[in-house]
């Protein structure tokens, strides 16, 4: 029979090591239950056809739009998200290339998984199409051997993400520009059974 | 444990009764009773009140301690160059729990590896805590980068009648010397060349450099003391 006090320490031991079980699985299970993370946030931006932006330049005579929750946002670069569900099909994320550089970043709940710059544009359009393993292939199986594709094809680990699109506006007379340049993306559903825009036609 | 806690009730409940026999006891030798009567209690209980006891402790100090961690900033997954702590992964896959848990609190959306990298300090080159009653000088080279913002900010909110008139130089705006070096001031007063304004009038203020599109960040270990700002106090009041 243990003494009271040798009884308490134990306690106290089993007390400490099932500390440090809840802290782990506490911090492994807060992304999952955030409401207000990212993820959470950007699915307002699904039924868009153009980024949900989430940080605007502050431009003169117009009023700073609602949605904004980046802690502490770079004052110098717009940003804005689109979320996908590939469940729809895959996620096309057109850019036009312009003066001011533009980031396409694609998150899924766990990180970034994908980025690529306008400097990866081919004639001065970025074209990013987000697809599922399964969607992957099915656009291999059907590309016609002919026809060149100038599209990024990246395979996301998840079935829901975001993307989020950053511009830099190098000076404040920019911004109005940054703003524009991120609303002029746009994110859009490659339906399966129609031609994946003018480039897919047969023969061109 | 019910049946148990029962038993251990049952076994209470006859001594206890029979303390009324004693009504001519001074109220000390009454005290000491029930104490032995509790201690008893404890005792014959102790092995639930001791689960008990491990059971609350252990969630609560879990809980808190995980509240702790990750209610600020990073707390790890930094690569301290001088100064300047590098955050390259925090926006990764890969990104070590704590950052994704503070990410997730803040709602934050961090730099991708390809996209960009995010530096902040706190301290100045000689590791005395960056004051807002002083002024700096920061400057030197910056890692390759195809453009950069360097901003300054202090904790909580940011009280929108005292916005100052300048939170963030960009690699465009910035006004260079002749061998392509720069200096920005930071300080209250308005300064010649490039003036960053205190943002707040005290307490401890932080600098953010962000490096947009840069080779870096694929490669943190690579940077030096000589390839970041030097951040130099200047003076305080």
């Amino acid at each position: 029979m243990m003494s009271t006090r040798s009884r308490f320490i134990l306690a106290t031991l089993c007390a400490l090591v099932l500390a440090g079980i809840v802290h782990i699985v506490t911090v492994r299970a807060i992304p999952y239950f955030a409401e207000g993370d990212a993820f959470s946030q950007a699915r307002k931006s699904e039924s868009l056809d153009h980024p949900l932006r989430i940080h605007s330049l502050a431009v003169a005579g117009t009023p700073a739009p609602p949605e904004e929750w980046l802690p502490v946002p770079d004052p110098a670069v717009a940003v804005g998200v689109c979320a996908y569900d590939l469940e729809d099909g895959p996620m096309r994320v057109s850019a036009r290339v312009s003066s001011l550089n533009l980031s396409i970043a694609v998150h899924n709940r766990k990180g970034a998984f994908y980025a690529v710059t306008d400097q990866a544009a081919v004639r001065g359009s970025l074209d990013l199409v987000i697809m599922t393993r399964a969607q992957f292939d099915e656009a291999l199986a059907s590309a016609d051997e002919n026809q060149v594709n100038r599209d990024v094809r990246i395979i996301a680990p998840d079935r829901e993400g975001f993307a989020v699109v950053r511009v830099i506006a190098g000076l404040p007379s920019q911004n109005a520009m940054a703003n524009e340049a991120v609303d002029a993306v746009s994110c859009s559903i490659d339906a399966p059974d129609e031609p994946t825009g003018p480039d897919a036609k047969p023969g061109g | 444990m019910n049946a148990r806690t029962r038993i251990m009730f049952g076994a209470i409940i006859p001594r206890t009764r029979r303390t009324p026999k004693g009504a001519d006891e001074s109220l000390g030798a009454r005290g000491a009773r029930i104490s032995g009567a509790l201690g008893g209690f404890l005792r014959r209980t102790s092995r639930t009140g001791f689960v008990l006891y491990a059971l609350a402790l252990g969630a609560a100090l879990g809980l808190a301690s995980a509240d702790f961690a990750t209610s600020g900033g990073y707390p790890v997954g930094g690569t301290t160059i001088g100064a300047w702590t590098a955050w390259a992964k925090t926006g990764s896959v890969d990104a070590d729990p704590y950052s994704r848990a503070v990410n997730a609190r803040r709602g934050e959306i961090p730099l991708a590896i390809g996209e960009g990298l995010l530096l902040t300090a706190a301290t100045d080159d000689d590791g005395r805590r960056l004051d807002a009653s002083c002024t700096y000088a920061v400057g030197g080279a910056v890692p390759p980068a195809r453009a950069w913002t360097l901003t300054i900010g202090g904790r909580g909110a940011v009280d929108p009648a005292a916005r100052p008139v300048r939170e963030a130089f960009t690699s465009t705006e910035i006004l260079r010397e002749a061998d392509d070096r720069f200096v920005i001031t930071i300080a209250k007063e308005v300064q010649s060349g490039n003036w960053l304004p205190m943002p707040r009038p005290s307490g401890p203020v932080r600098l953010a450099l962000r490096l947009y599109d840069t080779p870096v960040a694929a490669s943190v270990g690579s940077l030096d003391r000589n390839t970041v700002p030097a951040i130099t106090r200047l003076g305080c009041k």
